[in-house]
């Protein structure tokens, strides 16, 4: 037999209703940050920081411990050796080259994803083979296909462009097929209900409602495309004529001047940062953001 | 013949004057999901006349929203048919609106009056934006969410998020309003603010309402007239009326009786259900 436990037993409390709630005021419920803090809460300004050490420590490393300058430049003799190519025009001439095939090559790629995309979203079978060419596509590195290319297009632009839509088609596609996928059903009998079929439907629901995904996709096929085209120019840029950064890097490194290299690699770096912050990062703001849709 | 005396007993002498808005006859629904194909409701029939606060009320199980969505246009009848305004229903369209449960049923990159303005254009109600504006604001004005107008839904709370898809609803003037359990996902409080709103819309312009849900209380306070279902698959159990009972009446003893008639009707079918599977689990032991 247990022993005998008195159980706690609810305290009963006199009743009050307070008349004065109204009248309430509250203190300081906002308290101020110190400047530092807010200084520090811009994400430039901490990604500037990072930057800045990183250049510090190379500095330090070639200066101090006295490197040669052909295996790794100082990073100023590097800097110097990208202003000045930029000022003379010789640079320009180059990334004018590669961002003008790179935009082709993009813009292609999109247009046939965004046929793929909708034959997947109307038929089963398109779906089927949205998924299974970008099983089987996705995987295979885009530079690979370039002795294909050059076979069936010589040493051209055309071959560039085949290469960079390949590198494009399959992300952007497969993103945006299962990002329509992703669609909550409660959005598409909306849709349906306000009388939207068809390419209207797509267009009004499916594509705003997948966005998030569907700029995966587009970011994700443009980092594989400039890595792409820059590696393919690194193959054959010459031999097309101009040549673009990568074969300016090729030629560099061909002719022993390591600062050429490395400004070339800056040249490559700044303009991927360019476009994911500038374009990429304002289209989201100005979209996904706004709509609550990513944070 | 049992499928005539079903819809015999929908229509009330008082009716038989007036074509019903909404005739669903007899109708089977049945949708399949990965393993099985369920059938959600069983030659189901009933007459929602205009002006109507229609509820169809029941367990879950009972088929309720598929009937809806069949309403709706959505899925399709394997048997019998479904008439607005005694053309047959075939596909979704801007007659039936459907106001659904979910949150999620704002396009979240349109804000509140470009939500309703929307579906204005879309839906064919409005030939001009400028005529889709003054439309949208009018509804939301009666929702009372103006200063709201040009928010995003993702800044909204779900109260105010229901309002706007009722003021949607609303403002396209449909045939007949579809209610998916629009008030379930909200609190207790919250809800009953919106039940007691949803009537004073009604009392404005006396729209007709088909209103699913599985609250009893809800289906009294809501609806003119409960069409109580019973579950696995879905068939008529019960049409009653609840015209005259309002949140103001929920003290009223005639409430509670018809609360404990329609639960009893519920529940008699959940004991009669766990006999029966107590039966089978017996015989199979």
């Amino acid at each position: 037999m247990s022993t005998q436990k008195t159980l706690p037993e609810p305290i009963i409390r006199p009743e009050f209703i307070n008349e004065n709630i109204a009248l309430a005021h509250t203190g300081d419920v906002a308290v101020k940050l110190s400047v530092f803090e807010k200084i520090w809460n811009i994400n430039g300004v901490r990604k500037a920081f990072i930057l800045l050490s990183l250049v510090a420590i190379w500095q330090a490393y070639t200066v101090l411990l006295d490197v040669e300058p052909l295996m790794f430049p100082t990073f100023l003799s590097a800097l110097d050796r990208l202003v000045s190519d930029l000022v003379d025009g010789e640079l320009l001439a180059k990334v004018w080259f590669s961002v003008k095939v790179l935009v082709i090559g993009y813009a292609t790629g999109m247009a046939i994803a965004a046929i793929l995309v909708l034959w997947g979203t109307s038929s089963r079978l398109g779906g089927d083979f949205i998924s299974m060419a970008t099983a089987m596509f996705n995987p295979l590195p885009s530079i690979a296909m370039l002795p294909l290319a050059m076979l069936w297009f010589g040493l051209g632009t055309a071959s560039l462009v085949f290469v960079l839509v390949h590198a494009v088609l399959w992300a952007v596609a497969l993103n945006t097929h299962s990002g329509f996928k992703n669609v909550s059903s409660t959005l598409r009998m909306i849709g349906e209900n306000y009388g939207l079929k068809g390419v209207p439907f797509v267009v009004k629901i499916l594509v705003p409602a997948a966005l998030p995904a569907i700029m995966t996709g587009m970011k994700v096929g443009w980092a594989f495309a400039w890595r792409t085209l820059i590696g393919a120019e690194l193959v054959f840029g010459a031999s097309s004529g101009g040549g673009g950064l990568g074969w300016y890097i090729f030629e560099s490194s061909q002719n022993i001047e390591t600062e050429g290299v490395f400004a070339g690699l800056f040249m490559v770096i700044l303009i991927g940062i360019t476009v994911e912050n500038l374009i990429f990062r304002n289209i989201e703001l100005k979209t996904i953001n706004r709509w609550g849709m990513q944070r | 013949m049992t499928q005539g005396a079903h819809t015999a007993a929908g229509n009330t002498p008082a009716a038989a004057a007036v074509d019903p808005l909404l005739d669903v006859d007899g109708v089977t629904l049945q949708y399949k999901t990965k393993e099985h194909l369920i059938t959600a409701t069983y030659r189901v029939g009933f007459k929602v006349y205009p002006a109507d606060r229609f509820v169809l009320l029941g367990p879950s199980g009972c088929g309720k929203s598929t009937l809806l969505k069949g309403v709706a246009g959505y899925l399709k009848p394997v048997e019998g048919n479904m008439r607005l305004k005694g053309v047959d229903i075939k596909e979704p369209g801007p007659d039936r609106v459907m106001v659904f449960q979910e949150f999620d049923q704002l396009l979240p990159w349109k804000t509140v009056k470009e939500n309703i303005t929307f579906a204005l254009m879309n839906g064919g109600r409005c030939k001009t934006q400028s005529e889709a504006n003054d439309i949208a604001m009018e509804y939301i004005k009666k929702v009372k969410l103006d200063r709201f107008e040009d928010t995003y839904p993702h800044m909204l709370s779900g109260g105010m998020k229901q309002r706007v898809s009722i003021a949607r609803g609303m403002a396209m003037e449909p045939d007949i309003l579809l209610m998916d359990e629009p008030f379930a996902a909200l609190d207790a409080l919250t809800r009953l603010q919106m039940q007691e709103e949803l009537l004073q819309l009604w009392e404005d312009t006396h729209f007709t309402v088909l209103f699913v849900t599985h609250s009893i209380e809800e289906a009294l306070i809501v609806g003119s007239r409960i069409l109580v279902l019973s579950p696995h698959p879905g068939q008529v159990k019960a049409e009653l009326n609840a015209h005259h009972l309002t949140h103001a009446s929920t003290g009223d003893p005639e409430f509670g009786e018809l609360k404990t008639k329609i639960h009893n009707m519920l529940f008699a079918d959940r004991i009669l259900e766990d006999e029966l599977a107590a039966a089978a689990a017996e015989a199979e032991g």
